[in-house]
C-alpha cells in the first residue's frame, strides 16, 4: 500500500469496517512511515476533540409548543368535518327508512315496484309518436301539402336527370324495359318520367314501360296523377288507354274534369268520354 | 504517542456515539420508531409524542450545529414535527425512520437557509464546563480551550460538510444511509466525507497555530 492509499482508508480503518488483512497491511504501513503517523495523527486527534464537543440541550419551550401543536392536531382528528357529518345524518337517515332484515327489503321492493307499476298505468300516458290531426280541414290541407311536397322532391330528382340528351333518356327506359323486373325507385323514375319530361316521345316510351307493372298501385296512381299536368293529346290519349286498360275506377274523375275541360283537344275529350262508359 | 492512538482509536462508529447524549437509546423490546410511525401514519397522531421524546434532541443538536441558533433551532425540530404528521401519508413501510426524519430535517435546514443567511457559529456558553477525565485543572482549561477552537472549526465548514460530519459523527447515521440522505453512491459519501475531515482537522490546526501565536 502507497501513502496515499493508506490515507484513503482512514475513515474505514477508524470505523473498523477494512478486512483483517487490509487493516495489517494500514498497520504495518503506519509503522513504518512518517508521513502517514503525522497524517494519522492528526485525524485522531480532529475527530478525538470533534465527538468531544458537548451537546446543547433545548428549553422547555420546544416541549411546551410541540404538545400544544399535537393537542390541536389531535383534536382536529377527533373532530369530523362539517362534510362528514352532514353524509353521517344522510347515511342514519336512509338507514332509518329502508329496513334492515333481508326479507323486509325484499318485501320493500316489491311493494315498491308493484306501487310503481300501479301509478305509472294509472296516472302516466305514453307520450304520442306524433300529433294526432282531427279536423278534416286540416286533413285534406296535410295531405295537399303532401302530395306538393312529393311532386317537388320528384320534379328535383329529374331535373337532375334532364342533364342528359333525350335518346339517352330513351335509351335508359328501354334499358328499363329490357330487364323486365324494375323495383319501386325504378318505376318512380319512370314516372317522374312520364310527369316531367319535355319530350313527347320520351313520355310516351316511359308510358309504355310502365304497360309491364300497370298491376302495381304505384304506377296506377302515377299515370292518374300526371294526367291532368299532361299537355300533349298524343300523350293524354295514350294515358287515358292506359287507365282504361287497367280498369282504374279512381280515374273517372280526373276523366270527367277532361271530358268537361273545353281547353282539352276534341279528340281527347271524346276518348275520356268513351274510357268512363267503359269504366 | 502515535502508536498509543493507533491502538485506542481504533473502534467501530456506535461506541463513540454512544458516548453522546444525542444517541437514541432504544430499548430492543420497546416498540420501534418505524412501528410507532405506521401508527401515527393510520391515525394514532397522539404517537407522534413518543417519537418527539426519541428524537427531539438529536435533531435540536443537528440544528443547533448547523445555525448557531437556539431559538431558530427550536423552531426548526417543531417544523419537523408538524411536517411528520402533514406528510404521514408519505412515509413507506420499507424505510427507515431515522432516515427519514433526518431527511425532512435537511429539507427544512435548507429552507431555513434560503430564508436567512447563514451566520458565524456562537460558542456554547457550557464549552469551558465540560466534564472531562483530566486530572489536572491546567489540562481541563487546554482541553475546553481545544473543544472551543474545534466548535469554530467546525462552524467554518461549507453546509454540506457541517451535515455530513454531524450526522455521521453525533447520530450514527451509516455510510448507506448518508448515500440515500445525499442522493450519491456510498464510496462518494466516503469520498466527501474524507474531504470533509481533511478541511475540518486543516482549519482546527490551523485555528491552534494561530492561538500559540
Amino acid at each position: 500500500m502507497n501513502c496515499q492509499r493508506v490515507q484513503e482508508t482512514f475513515i474505514d480503518y477508524q470505523a473498523g469496517t477494512l478486512t483483517a488483512a487490509e487493516s495489517a497491511a494500514v498497520r504495518e504501513h503506519l509503522k513504518t512511515c512518517l508521513t502517514c503517523q503525522r497524517e494519522w495523527a492528526g485525524w485522531q486527534e480532529t475527530l478525538l476533540q470533534l465527538d468531544r464537543l458537548p451537546t446543547e440541550e433545548p428549553s422547555e419551550r420546544l416541549r411546551t409548543n410541540f404538545y400544544a401543536m399535537l393537542d390541536t392536531h389531535v383534536r382536529q382528528a377527533r373532530e369530523p368535518s362539517p362534510f362528514a357529518l352532514m353524509r353521517n345524518r344522510l347515511d342514519r337517515f336512509f338507514e332509518n327508512l329502508v329496513p334492515t332484515r333481508p326479507a323486509l327489503q325484499f318485501a320493500f321492493s316489491a311493494v315498491l315496484l308493484v306501487a310503481g307499476v300501479i301509478v305509472g298505468a294509472r296516472y302516466l300516458q305514453p307520450a304520442a309518436t306524433a300529433p294526432v290531426v282531427t279536423d278534416p280541414a286540416t286533413q285534406s290541407q296535410l295531405a295537399e301539402l303532401q302530395q306538393k311536397v312529393d311532386s317537388m322532391s320528384q320534379l328535383v330528382a329529374y331535373s337532375l336527370a334532364q342533364q342528359q340528351p333525350a335518346n339517352t333518356r330513351l335509351q335508359q327506359i328501354a334499358a328499363t324495359l329490357a330487364r323486365g323486373d324494375a323495383d319501386a325507385k325504378t318505376l318512380a323514375g319512370l314516372v317522374s318520367t312520364l310527369a316531367f319530361d319535355p319530350s313527347t316521345n320520351v313520355r310516351l316510351s316511359a308510358l309504355e314501360a310502365l304497360y309491364a307493372h300497370a298491376d302495381r298501385p304505384l304506377v296506377r296512381q302515377g299515370v292518374l296523377a300526371s294526367l291532368p299536368r299532361e299537355g300533349s293529346p298524343l300523350v293524354q290519349l295514350a294515358m287515358i288507354d292506359f287507365l282504361t286498360s287497367v280498369r282504374d275506377r279512381d280515374a273517372a274523375p280526373a276523366f270527367e274534369a277532361l271530358t268537361r275541360d273545353p281547353a282539352i283537344d276534341v279528340a281527347v275529350r271524346d276518348a275520356a268520354q268513351r274510357a268512363l262508359v267503359q269504366l | 504517542m502515535i502508536a498509543v492512538l493507533t491502538e485506542i482509536r481504533v473502534h467501530p462508529c456506535p461506541s463513540v456515539v454512544e458516548s453522546t447524549e444525542e444517541s437514541v437509546a432504544v430499548n430492543p423490546v420497546e416498540i420501534t420508531d418505524h412501528d410507532l410511525m405506521l401508527a401515527v401514519r393510520a391515525g394514532e397522531i397522539a404517537r407522534l409524542g413518543d417519537l418527539f421524546e426519541r428524537y427531539h434532541r438529536p435533531l435540536y443538536g443537528f440544528f443547533v450545529r448547523l445555525t448557531g441558533q437556539r431559538t431558530a433551532s427550536e423552531d426548526l425540530v417543531q417544523l419537523v414535527f408538524y411536517r411528520i404528521l402533514k406528510y404521514r401519508h408519505t412515509y413507506r413501510d420499507e424505510g427507515k425512520f431515522s432516515a427519514w426524519i433526518y431527511h425532512l430535517a435537511r429539507k427544512v435546514a435548507a429552507d431555513h437557509f434560503r430564508k436567512n443567511a447563514p451566520v458565524v457559529l456562537a460558542e456554547p456558553d457550557d464549552l469551558h464546563e465540560v466534564p472531562d477525565r483530566a486530572p489536572h485543572a491546567a489540562d481541563q482549561a487546554a482541553q475546553a480551550d481545544d473543544l472551543a477552537l474545534m466548535h469554530r472549526a467546525l462552524g467554518t465548514l461549507p453546509l454540506e460538510q457541517r451535515e455530513l460530519l454531524t450526522l455521521h459523527r453525533f447520530h450514527n447515521i451509516r455510510h448507506e444511509e448518508l448515500a440515500r440522505l445525499f442522493d450519491c453512491s456510498v464510496g462518494a459519501v466516503k469520498v466527501r466525507m474524507h474531504r470533509a475531515l481533511g478541511a475540518l482537522r486543516e482549519r482546527y490546526f490551523k485555528l491552534r497555530q494561530e492561538r500559540a501565536a
